[in-house]
């Protein structure tokens, strides 16, 4: 039985990652379609940081992650860099968890 | 800035991904543990991360096949959890028009949420060449799967990945490629609009559905923003 959960929970991963890439679209799609498109990546990746930041460990978060996340944004923001907002989120979450 | 060759490309892939990769080496090996200490064999759990090779939906699978939940439950649960990989897809799809339809098929067993997110940076600022991608997204599958297996081997030896602040190292690579690729106003907008509405999902408890629902509808301010 674990079996098949795991063969068909694996073809139920590659469907929904494959499937966008198997299908071709010819022509150009209409403005509200691309303009959708376009932003969707990034809404994707914000989506993706919400629950993290807001929710960490399923439970509201005790202000440290929020705190840490604005100071990664200033941080990117003047620097232009990804290396220094990841560590200084990272150093700036591991303390203040331990407030 | 256009990249010159693929061999730059996978060199400047290592060295902004590795924060990425270090984490998924932590993550996989809390996958390998946890998963042994609920009762699969090292073969299942080894098996789990080589074919299905996603972190949630391999915690999730851990928890339901632990509680002896029916098979088409934990399918069901595995692709509900992975949805947001349509939208991902979708997305990236455009940059790999040019390969055949095995590549595409290939490139798409890969796709994480960290690989689309370390690609979709690259692509924003003219990134042509797809060996970031490649290169990325195979070494988190190879990491993942080494992880996998030494958390199987050290079973309950390694304490909580959430000390020290490793797990949240993720979390600021994407925050930083979001602010990195804002450039109007309206991208502020849909990008605290997708993550308030993600995260509010998630605190009413509904986390399988939150990033594929606020993922989905943030754009829609695109389309009806004036520019």
């Amino acid at each position: 039985m674990i079996w098949i959960a795991i063969f068909g929970s694996a073809v139920a991963t590659f469907l929904v990652r494959s499937l966008p890439f198997a299908v071709t679209i010819r022509g150009r799609l209409p403005g509200g379609a691309s303009r959708y498109l376009e932003a969707l990546p990034v809404a994707i990746i914000a989506a993706l940081v919400g629950p993290a930041v807001v929710a960490p460990a399923s439970a509201l978060t005790h202000g440290a992650e929020p705190l840490a996340a604005a100071l990664v944004i200033a941080t990117v923001a003047w620097r232009r860099s990804l290396l220094a907002g990841v560590i200084v989120g990272v150093v700036a979450v591991a303390l203040l968890r331990m407030i | 800035m256009p990249l010159a060759t693929d061999g730059d490309a996978a060199r400047l892939a290592m060295g902004e991904g590795w924060p990425v990769l270090g984490t998924t080496l932590v993550v996989g090996t809390t996958f390998g543990v946890v998963a042994k200490q609920a009762g699969l064999e090292p073969i299942e759990i080894a098996s789990m991360s080589l074919l299905i090779f996603a972190g949630a939906s391999q915690f999730a699978m851990v928890q339901l096949l632990a509680q002896a939940a029916p098979v088409p439950v934990v399918i069901a649960s595995v692709l509900f959890i992975n949805l947001r990989h349509l939208l991902m897809a979708t997305s990236l799809r455009p940059h790999f028009r040019r390969l055949p339809i095995a590549g595409r098929l290939l490139a798409a067993f890969f796709l994480t949420d960290e690989s689309f997110a370390m690609a979709t940076g690259d692509f924003r600022r003219g990134g042509r060449s797809l060996a970031y991608y490649v290169t990325f997204a195979v070494s988190l599958y190879v990491l993942w799967n080494v992880a996998t297996l030494g958390g199987i081997v050290l079973g309950g030896a390694i304490g909580d990945p959430r000390r020290f602040g490793i797990d949240f190292a993720i979390t600021a690579t994407f925050i930083g490629i979001v602010v990195l690729a804002i450039r109007r106003p309206a991208d502020i907008v849909i990008a605290l609009g997708a993550a308030l509405v993600a995260g509010g999902l998630a605190l009413a408890g509904a986390s399988t559905i939150a990033v594929i629902t606020a993922g989905a509808l943030a754009p829609l301010i695109a389309v009806f923003a004036r520019r």
